[in-house]
């Protein structure tokens, strides 16, 4: 390591802690109390360290409000809509990519479509489709139009594509169906591929706006995304701005500690999803 | 056909794929096909969100009467100078596209793309109305206007401090993982995080940009109610968000490029800037164009930062397509014509996605 790599890291650190301060900002004021920020957020370092310190603000959330619900809605949508995602991802990509069928070529070009839609594009439909059915607020409501997604089926199907053909052909002359063959032979060499999906249904699903500020209209239903986009409006006055700092960064803990744990997979979710869908 | 072998039925390839394929079909079709197909009914007609809510039959077709109502205008005329700063850009890029392809420096898909593109802005913004004439709509073009330059303001904002990152933070070692840890990060918190961090940072009394202001003695601006800064506001909001899958893909891209080339450079005295701008960057082209068109396609679609940050304001300066849409369905209950700008942006961002889809493969020949 020379010398000019060492600058080059110090050069960087500046720019790195500026875009970090929004962030530390944001935890900092949560741990501060609420009377000393109605009349200032820049204490000590511009408010960047919290002294005083309090834990009020996060006992406050959990004890009174909707935050714990909110986010325990968010968890229910997120995880469900991953594990729908994971089911018919794996069927329908296996399917595609390694048996023969009559209509392949079709239902494959009819998938690549589908990548053109936008979410904005058909959430006016699905709005009066489910005021129809009496779905809105409930959390089906808010799974169910992500779990049939295109870029799924093609990161399952790439995967699988790329998996040696004999392997399954020394289980087909045992006499193995295709069934079995994709449950006990395909499925656990697709993990890696199935994380990755499983990440990026995630992210998508826990940070997902539009659709739940559409669908879910009940605060009961909201998801902690939702639900804090409604208390940011009026921040100041009603509930103090520590709480809603507090709220935010609840928000962000689960999406961060799976970047933090899986930031390999994560990083490859998020390209992945950026580059094909 | 089902066959017994032995006490086992077992399925024919055909079988398994329908049984496989079953579900996610069926969900798709009920949940993206048919939406799609009635979104582009629902378009087709003159549909109150409240009046059908309480009588389905009160409904009427109209045929394409919404998109007229929404893009077109009584008495309107083109003229070459009627917005000059889109359609001087708008020309000014055809050229450089037609230039870029005769020199070699672009390929044929992406000066067609750019061309294209350039092209649209030029004549677009040239139509405007006559005398004593005016547009059915007044809101819906400087709504588009707005979307495209946030765009034009977010993605080069993006691109260029994702490639200099990307350029400086290629390497294995520790300290480099770290700095590329904090940069992404921003990137996996929710549009909703991100406008509250940034709404308090801006915000004139109690922000951190004020206070900041005010310790230099400066007077603190009033950045999401100014007209001026309100863009800018959601567009460094932005920058700061969506900063990090930029800087992947480039990352991807730059450790394709061979070694060698460094090694030869680094004889020839090329090294840290120098052999970014000579070595790096030709080999970035392709990677530079797909991230360009991936940021189009996502930040064509903004909505939160809009919503929640500026509430589309001062005076719908950053009023957005998506917003629009949705205060046009939901506020306004305008189906109809909320669906006609619905299948407007389907239109442009399907456009986009098929680019998007020629330049992949190209990538991979």
């Amino acid at each position: 390591m020379n010398r000019s790599y060492y600058w080059l890291i110090f050069g960087l650190s500046v720019p790195a802690f500026i875009w970090l301060v929004p962030t530390v900002w944001m935890v900092s004021l949560s741990f501060q109390p609420n009377e000393l920020l109605a009349r200032t957020t820049s204490s000590t370092a511009l408010g960047l360290i919290p002294i005083p310190f309090t834990p009020d603000n996060y006992i406050a959330l959990f004890r009174f409000g909707q935050v714990p619900m909110w986010f325990l809605n968010s968890l229910i949508v997120s995880v469900g809509m991953t594990l729908a995602v994971l089911a018919v991802s794996t069927t329908a990509g296996y399917a595609l990519a390694r048996l023969e069928f009559p209509l392949k070529t079709p239902i494959i070009i009819l998938c690549l479509m589908g990548l053109m839609v936008p979410e904005q594009a058909v959430f006016i439909p699905l709005y009066t489709m489910f005021a129809d059915w009496g779905w809105h607020n409930s959390h089906h409501a808010l799974i169910m139009p992500r779990v049939a997604v295109p870029i799924g089926v093609f990161l399952m199907l790439q995967f699988f594509k790329a998996i040696p053909k004999d392997i399954e052909e020394a289980a087909r002359i045992d006499g193995v169906g295709w069934l079995q063959i994709f449950w006990y032979v395909m499925l656990p060499l697709a993990r890696p591929a199935m994380m990755t999906l499983a990440i990026l249904t995630f992210l998508y699903a826990w940070n997902d706006y539009l659709w739940p500020l559409v669908s879910a209209q009940q605060r009961e239903y909201f998801t902690i995304t939702l639900g804090l986009a409604s208390i940011q409006a009026n921040f100041a006055q009603a509930e103090g701005l520590g709480r809603v700092m507090a709220s935010g960064v609840v928000a962000s803990l689960p999406v961060v500690v799976l970047f933090l744990i899986f930031q390999r997979y994560v990083v490859r979710a998020m390209t992945a999803g950026g580059t094909k869908g | 056909m089902p066959q017994h072998q032995g006490a086992r039925l077992v399925l024919s390839q055909g079988q398994a794929a329908a049984i496989l394929l079953l579900p996610f079909l069926t969900i798709y079709a009920v949940f993206l096909v048919y939406p799609f197909f009635k979104g582009v009914w629902i378009s087709l007609h003159d549909w109150n969100l409240m009046a059908v809510a309480f009588n389905p039959d009160a409904k009427a077709y109209v045929g394409l009467s919404n998109y007229e109502r929404v893009m077109w205008g009584s008495n309107i005329t083109w003229g070459a100078w009627a917005s000059p700063a889109f359609q001087f850009i708008g020309l000014a890029g055809a050229v450089a596209s037609a230039w870029l392809y005769r020199t070699g420096r672009a390929g044929k898909v992406t000066a067609l793309a750019m061309g294209g593109a350039a092209l649209l802005l030029f004549v677009l913004p040239g139509f405007h109305p006559g005398e004593g004439g005016r547009w059915y709509d007044r809101r819906f073009w400087p709504t588009v206007g707005n979307t495209i330059l946030f765009v034009g303001l977010a993605v080069p904002g993006v691109t260029i401090t994702a490639m200099l990152l990307a350029a400086a933070l290629d390497g294995e070692t520790r300290a480099k993982a770290v700095l590329r840890t904090l940069f992404f990060l921003s990137q996996v918190l929710s549009v909703t995080v991100v406008t509250l961090i940034w709404q308090i940072m801006f915000s004139p009394r109690q922000g951190l940009i004020a206070n900041l202001t005010q310790l230099f003695g400066g007077s603190p601006i009033v950045w999401l109610t100014a007209e001026g800064f309100a863009m800018a506001s959601i567009v460094i909001a932005t920058i700061w968000w969506s900063l990090g899958i930029a800087m992947i893909l480039f990352l991807a891209g730059i450790q394709d490029i061979s070694k060698d080339l460094y090694e030869a450079g680094a004889l020839d005295n090329a090294t840290g800037a120098k052999a970014f701008w000579y070595i790096t960057l030709p080999n970035l082209k392709r990677t530079i164009t797909l991230v360009v068109v991936l940021q189009i396609i996502l930040h064509f679609q903004v909505f939160g930062q809009s919503h929640l940050m500026t509430n589309g304001g001062p005076n719908d300066t950053t009023q957005v397509l998506v917003r629009y849409i949705y205060q046009t369905a939901f506020r306004d209950s305008e189906l109809g014509r909320a669906s006609a700008m619905a299948v407007f942006l389907f239109v442009i961002m399907g456009g986009f996605s098929i680019l998007q889809f020629v330049l992949g493969r190209e990538k991979d020949q």
